[in-house]
């Protein structure tokens, strides 16, 4: 018997029975719905953690001034953090490709013409670009020539960029700073969101020396970013860095670092996941959704092979082969299984969808759901009707056909 | 083409006691006949048309089947003689209800392993049984005699060498009855050997040949 023919059997037999087969794939549906939920928000997760690795930077350590826990940008009061530190670091520390000192003044005001934005301005030097790998897209960066002239030139990011100049090429203009004329030299690529949620494009870039002298006038600077050759020496470095500052600073137990050193490890750490209490939950509800889903269909579809005994004692009678009974009714199981699988998984997407609207919460829909859904719909299907469908292939043709 | 050699079947109810429902039937029938197997009710006919129907399995006894000793046959085996060499019809249809004549009369086929046109040969079979304008009707909306037509079709439908009918007119009032034994006749002069089993004596002498039944053995055969 051909599957197209045993497909059609199974079909037509499922058809004539709507309520029941819909009763039978109620448990189905909600197992593999929240199946499907459950791997959406898993992987929607995995997503976002590998994204602000992505956006941090794979490979490097930020040392920011200023105490507390909270990663973010430097503490723009705390003037411990020194070119001198720096120094110290790149000097003691193996394994450091690029080291790059920066300050990051937050919300300062721009003005282009008759038009002004705020924008973080940071002062930085030509390793800044390695050590972020990130780099112009037109025009070019802050040269050693910009840092040992303290030049005025200036690089946009492409929020400020948009900004202050929508689709015209800044490069040339002058936009000003604090009262101060830059020169725009170049415009960054676009970056995103920082893991903090931060618009990283929203920012100017000009000469170190220009902002600590021209600018703020500060002898010190606000952050550090190291980047390394080998992304297994990150713990490492990270623990060297906090106990030369330490050191330096003169900080003994049980006084706190006045500086924070993070690395993209404890970054992707510190994105929150999908809460473990919540997935074991769910994941309970989808299989005890299964399990009493499997044994609805096993029931069912006794009474099912008992009510039918009749029409399997006419196939039988005109030449169905036991295994043809078998196949037949554990087609029907399945039709229902994989039936209510991929109702499950509709379901499942939409109320994942719901979900990141309504939570915030990022959720990523892939064919990986698809497949676990389908496979396991399998599973319970053929685990659900073997043991009828043996019933239904082993009942005697004559007895049978009696009703 | 059917040949029983002292066949016998023993049932055993429940608290073992046996019933002999065939004590040894010899039987011959040869390719092309007509035979009518007569017998009260509940006397064992039905039994012996399941056994040489590949249904049943005897007791005791052989059964040759076109030359193969039947008794030695699995049972997917035991399912392609039924598919291919033998067309039942029964006292009570026994078409599915849910489905229409078309899909009552293409179940056979559906466990054919040839690849003919289904739809055109069962609406050829319909057409032959003069249903041709009830093929997408329900069992529950066509009369007795027509029911009874399906089942002859479906019988059919795969062309199978014997028809073996168990009281085929038993549900059936007189002009119906009629128009089945019609068809019957009309089968068997086109050569296909028709066994019917009936309590009927009006219905037993349409056939070439009687074989009377009494306490599940033969007690005579005779032909016309």
């Amino acid at each position: 018997m051909s599957i197209s023919k045993l497909v059609k059997v199974s079909f037509s037999g499922l058809a004539k029975y709507k309520g029941r087969t819909f009763l039978m794939m109620l448990g189905i549906i909600i197992g593999i719905a929240t199946l499907t939920v459950i791997v959406a928000m898993t992987m929607g997760a995995q997503k976002k953690i590998m994204q602000n690795i992505q956006n941090f930077g794979p490979n490097s350590v930020m040392i920011s001034a200023g105490g507390g826990k909270a990663w973010g940008p430097a503490d723009e009061h705390t003037t411990t953090l020194t070119l001198d530190d720096m120094t110290a670091i790149k000097e003691s520390i193996n394994g450091i490709k690029y080291i790059a000192p920066f300050t990051n003044h937050q919300e300062q005001d721009i003005i282009y013409g008759n038009k002004k934005t705020t924008s973080a301005v940071i002062g930085a030097t030509p390793e800044w670009a390695d050590a972020w790998q990130w780099f112009t897209e037109k025009g070019d960066f802050i040269s050693d020539e910009d840092v040992s002239s303290l030049s005025k030139n200036c690089v946009l990011g492409q929020t400020t960029s948009m900004e202050l100049f929508s689709n015209q090429n800044p490069i040339g203009e002058t936009v000003r700073i604090n009262n101060t004329n830059f020169k725009v030299i170049g415009v960054m690529k676009k970056r995103g969101t920082s893991p903090l949620g931060m618009d990283m494009d929203r920012r100017i870039t000009i000469p170190l020396p220009t902002a600590m002298r021209r600018l703020f006038n500060i002898t010190y600077i606000g952050m550090l970013r190291l980047y390394l050759d080998d992304p297994d020496k990150l713990d490492e470095v990270t623990k060297s860095v906090t106990s030369i500052l330490r050191e330096r600073h003169h900080i003994t137990p049980p006084e706190e670092d006045d500086f924070r050193v993070t690395n993209s490890i404890a970054i992707a750490k510190a994105v929150k996941g999908v809460s473990q209490t919540l997935v074991i939950l769910l994941g309970l509800l989808s299989i005890i959704a299964l399990l009493i889903g499997g044994i609805v269909i096993t029931n069912i579809m006794f009474i099912s092979v008992n009510e039918r005994r009749k029409e399997i004692g006419i196939r039988r009678a005109f030449g169905a082969r036991a295994k043809d009974i078998m196949n037949q009714f554990l087609t029907e199981a399945l039709i229902i299984t994989i039936s209510g699988g991929i109702i499950g998984t509709i379901l499942g997407i939409a109320l994942s969808k719901g979900i990141a609207l309504v939570k915030k919460m990022p959720v990523a829909i892939s064919w990986e759901s698809f497949v676990i859904a389908i496979v396991f719909s399998m599973i319970v299907g053929i685990l659900a009707g073997l043991q009828p469908a043996k019933r239904a292939a082993s009942l005697n043709p004559v007895d049978a056909i009696r009703g | 083409m059917i040949e029983l050699k002292n066949i016998t079947k023993t049932y055993k109810k429940d608290n073992s006691l046996e019933v002999h429902v065939l004590k040894g039937i010899d039987m011959e029938i040869k390719k092309g006949e007509f035979v009518a197997i007569m017998a009260p009710s509940g006397m064992g006919k039905s039994t012996l048309m399941n056994i040489i129907g590949c249904l049943d399995k005897p007791t005791n006894g052989t059964y040759f089947l076109d030359g193969i000793e039947v008794d030695t046959l699995n049972d997917d085996e035991l399912s392609h003689i039924r598919n291919k060499k033998i067309g039942f019809i029964f006292q009570s249809f026994n078409l599915l209800p849910i489905s229409t004549s078309l899909e009552n009369v293409e179940l056979p086929l559906i466990y054919s392993s040839d690849n003919v046109d289904l739809k055109h040969r069962v609406k050829s079979v319909l057409e032959s049984v003069g249903l041709a304008d009830r093929l997408h009707y329900k069992p529950s909306e066509l009369s007795g005699g027509q029911q009874q037509r399906v089942a002859i079709a479906r019988a059919l439908v795969n062309d199978p060498a014997i028809i073996l009918a168990d009281e085929p007119t038993g549900n059936l009032d007189t002009a119906s009855s009629e128009e089945i034994m019609n068809i019957f006749k009309k089968l068997n002069q086109e050569g296909r050997t028709i066994v019917i089993v009936t309590h009927e004596l009006d219905i037993a002498q349409q056939a070439k040949r009687t074989i009377k039944m009494k306490d599940g053995k033969i007690i005579s055969d005779e032909r016309r």
